[in-house]
């Protein structure tokens, strides 16, 4: 009873410019092109790199960029006007969840190992292990210097988490941020101590033999939004049915990723130059399960690290309030805005799970609906 | 911040290219500017930056270093610098467009050369006025940071001295009465005595 895939939606708008970042995570947008999703849509998308999260963000309020990739906090950040200039960016759909992890330089992790009097190290590492490295740095009036990717970003929330869980003040460590090409060679002229970013980047550091990764978003505080589809309200606004043409083509990729070879598909595909142009040997792990740990030990198994998708009641590409207000906590956590000056309504404004569920909303399942759209529909 | 427009403007130009960096040096007036011209990034670039202190940091649009420039006005200890993007793209004027206040400025590849000093000098003083909302902030910040130092004197004092919430803070308040001091400033003085206790038990 499969028939050939049809257009949904009367799309008001075809020609569709979508600006993605060079991650492992950018899989549901390449691979809705490839696979040719946007296509059975009606839906003619150019996905056009970026290079820094500020441009794309510029992009986007501009109308340069019709949708992107973002990180899930930047909608908010662009909403409330601390991102920028303020712009009342919408969700409508998660892209993925999870996928960071911190990475230690080789020096920290055997300094780690020496302080602690311990031959091996459990992973996931507790940050508490730190504790007596910070104090000793402190007392010669040094801080172990953290890099990260951008400043609204799980990446940058979950660094502070993990140090504050083990009642470590992110005063007593330094965090900066640096681009996720240069974290490498960073941590390699142990110009920093450990970073934390998504893949490929923590798998090449380990392939390299420069870090450890010893802790993964998953352990910190996992099933949170990591990237979301951004535009902006207005844009919505103007064409409905194109946004929902484009979420349905890209839950029909993140479908597709469920399937761990189908992942590793995936993998080859982002190692061409178009997309990270990086060898297949970093790109896959993280996106099929598995977490290279140290370059001389086996790899963790850590199923969801990049996860696209779910089986079951929970949809995780639905953007529902609660995480959104988990992220927004986070902001507000770290100092980047004051909880009392926010709105009620910020997060239900941002994170439009309504405009997701219209998009499967039962009134369009009609009989000339191939079997992979009707599992679409049920699990939204 | 006022900028004369005879003064000279020190402006550190990031960019790999060194054809795009020369044709852009080409177009500043040299008696105007002091450019430096760097190509580094990540790390290194951070050094520069702190080591050359510049008045502002021209950058291409599309170079993955905006992110680590951009933040150092967010969340580093740094000193945040303004940041002018240049493009040779025509979609540049749209972005410039929208981007009409905050940290950055846009300017496109083509543009009249002479219009770069007032855009470099706009830039800078629309940061001077951006950063001086951010020092409110960090005002705002640190009244609450007193008050949580108080918390922490007050639970240190209800468990080493058995004391109540109420009398905990009575006791900080008498104290600092006493002395002629600041609720936090006495708090302060506690927990570092609590501290030293810590380490000589």
């Amino acid at each position: 009873m499969i028939k050939e895939s049809q257009p949904r939606y009367l799309v008001e708008k075809s020609d569709i410019n979508i600006g993605f970042m060079p991650l492992a995570d950018c899989a549901p947008l390449a691979v809705a092109l490839e696979q040719g999703y946007f296509k059975e849509q009606g839906l003619n998308v150019t996905l056009k790199k970026q290079y820094s999260w500020a441009t794309m963000r510029d992009k986007l309020h501009a109308g340069v960029l019709d949708a992107a990739q973002l990180l899930a906090p930047m909608p908010l950040a662009s909403s409330l006007g601390i991102n920028g200039e303020k712009h009342q960016v919408i969700a409508p759909m998660v892209l993925s969840q999870n996928g960071n992890a911190i990475t230690l330089s080789m020096a920290l992790y055997e300094e780690v190992k020496a302080f602690n009097k311990l031959t091996t190290l459990d992973i996931p590492l507790s940050a508490g292990l730190l504790k007596p490295i910070i104090k000793a740095r402190k007392s010669v009036g040094q801080k172990l210097t953290f890099a990260t990717v951008y400043p609204h970003s799980c990446h940058y929330y979950q660094l502070c988490s993990w140090f504050e869980h083990n009642n470590i003040a992110i005063d007593d460590v330094e965090i900066l941020i640096i681009t996720p090409v240069n974290m490498v060679e960073a941590l390699r002229s142990e110009d920093i101590d450990g970073f934390c970013v998504g893949g490929p980047w923590n798998a090449k550091a380990v392939r390299d033999g420069v870090g450890v990764t010893c802790v993964t978003s998953c352990d910190i505080w996992p099933n949170i939004p990591e990237k979301v589809l951004g535009m902006l309200a207005d844009w919505q606004k103007s064409y409905p049915e194109t946004t929902k043409a484009l979420i349905y083509a890209l839950r029909k990729a993140c479908n597709w990723l469920s399937n761990v070879a189908n992942r590793f598909e995936a993998a080859r595909l982002l190692s061409q130059h178009q997309y990270l142009d990086l060898h297949l040997s970093v790109i896959a792990p993280s996106l099929i399960g598995s977490c290279l740990v140290h370059h001389q030990q086996s790899p963790r198994h850590v199923p969801s690290y990049n996860q696209f998708s779910s089986e079951g009641a929970e949809c995780i590409n639905r953007p529902d309030h609660f995480k959104g207000e988990w992220l927004l906590s986070h902001m507000c956590k770290v100092g980047q805005v004051s909880s009392d000056k926010l709105s009620k309504n910020i997060v239900a404004e941002v994170f439009r799970q309504d405009i997701y569920q219209q998009t499967f909303a039962p009134k369009f399942l009609v009989s000339d609906i191939d079997e992979t759209t009707t599992d679409i529909a049920e699990q939204a | 911040m006022d900028i004369a427009a005879t003064q000279e403007l020190n402006v550190l130009l990031v960019e790999d290219d060194k054809q795009k960096a020369q044709s852009l040096i080409g177009a500043l007036d040299r008696s105007q500017y002091c450019i430096r011209h760097i190509t580094t990034t990540g790390m290194p670039l951070l050094k520069q930056v702190e080591a050359l202190q510049p008045d502002v940091i021209v950058i291409d649009v599309e170079s993955p270093s905006r992110d680590v420039l951009e933040s150092l006005s967010i969340i580093s200890l740094a000193n945040p610098k303004p940041i002018v993007m240049f493009s040779e793209q025509n979609d540049t004027e749209t972005i410039s467009q929208s981007v009409k206040s905050g940290v950055s400025a846009y300017i496109a590849g083509d543009i009249a050369f002479e219009r770069v000093r007032s855009i470099l000098d706009t830039a800078v003083a629309r940061f001077s006025e951006y950063q001086l909302l951010k020092k409110e902030l960090v005002h705002t910040k640190q009244k609450l940071s007193s008050q949580r130092v108080v918390e922490q004197a007050k639970i240190w004092l209800m468990e080493t001295k058995n004391l109540t919430e109420k009398e905990a803070y009575h006791r900080i308040r008498k104290m600092a009465m006493d002395n002629s001091q600041k609720l936090e400033e006495v708090a302060r003085s506690i927990l570092s005595l609590a501290k030293m206790l810590e380490k000589s038990s």
